[in-house]
């Protein structure tokens, strides 16, 4: 069962069965000690910035695709539209799910359509060539063409 | 409720693309498909996830827009899909 731990140096907070063994911000080994999740809201709470805009957004997940497989779609009117529903979706329902999917109402279920959701699972994505994800937000790299010189 | 029914997400690209092919679809086949907003009309959001038992083991065991749904013989088709699937889904 997922736990919150609290790095007992720079406060770092982990959600996980178990946590890091080295702080990946001040790299002390051993330093995580399970906490409340009353605790780890507060001070998520608190340091949060609230403002997180659908640019920030973008931005996150631009560099979440950096040096992986896959990348964010350039078609930029559909990763608009789908931002659009994500961002609703957070300001409805609570977290950023998919627009191209429904919430169960079950939380452990609904998790796993988060945005980004493991899609390299997705009969879209998984062993296929231009494979996408379900919305098509993230599609797989194109290979590039070795050129011999 | 309509015999067929189209669940879809307003700010689903998928569920944008197939519109046109819906309407192709009632236009050729004189059918009407029931369009239903999932993310933003609670009330259809609940009707689509009372059919989850027959609609999720036919769309990667989950709930996903657009899916088409015969409510008669519970033949579903989930996804941008090529128009003559759609007219199969609806005509057979």
């Amino acid at each position: 069962m997922k736990k919150f731990w609290r790095c007992f140096v720079c406060n770092d907070i982990h959600y996980g069965v178990l946590p890091p063994d080295v702080c990946p911000t001040c790299k002390v080994k051993n330093a995580y000690v399970v906490i409340s999740a009353r605790e780890a809201k507060s001070i998520c709470g608190a340091a949060a910035e609230d403002d997180f805009s659908k640019d920030d957004f973008r931005k996150a997940i631009q560099k979440f695709t950096e040096g992986n497989e896959f990348m964010v779609n350039p078609d930029r009117e559909k990763v608009a539209l789908l931002l659009d529903g994500i961002f609703s979706n957070e300001s409805h329902h609570g977290l950023k799910y998919c627009p191209c999917r429904l919430m169960s109402k079950d939380f452990d279920e609904d998790l796993k359509i988060v945005c980004p959701c493991n899609f390299l699972i997705h009969e879209t994505y998984k062993g296929v060539d231009k494979g996408e994800c379900w919305c098509g937000l993230f599609i797989r790299r194109p290979k590039t063409i070795e050129v011999k010189p | 409720m309509n015999k067929y029914v189209m669940f879809h997400g307003r700010e689903c690209p998928h569920c944008r693309a197939m519109m046109p092919l819906v309407e192709r679809l009632e236009k050729e086949t004189g059918l009407s498909l029931e369009k239903l907003e999932v993310w933003h009309d609670e009330k259809n959001a609940d009707l689509m996830r009372s059919f989850r038992p027959i609609l999720a083991p036919k769309c990667g065991g989950q709930l996903r827009v657009p899916t088409f749904f015969n409510t008669e013989t519970n033949d579903a088709v989930c996804g941008e899909v090529e128009y003559e699937k759609l007219k199969e889904w609806a005509t057979k």
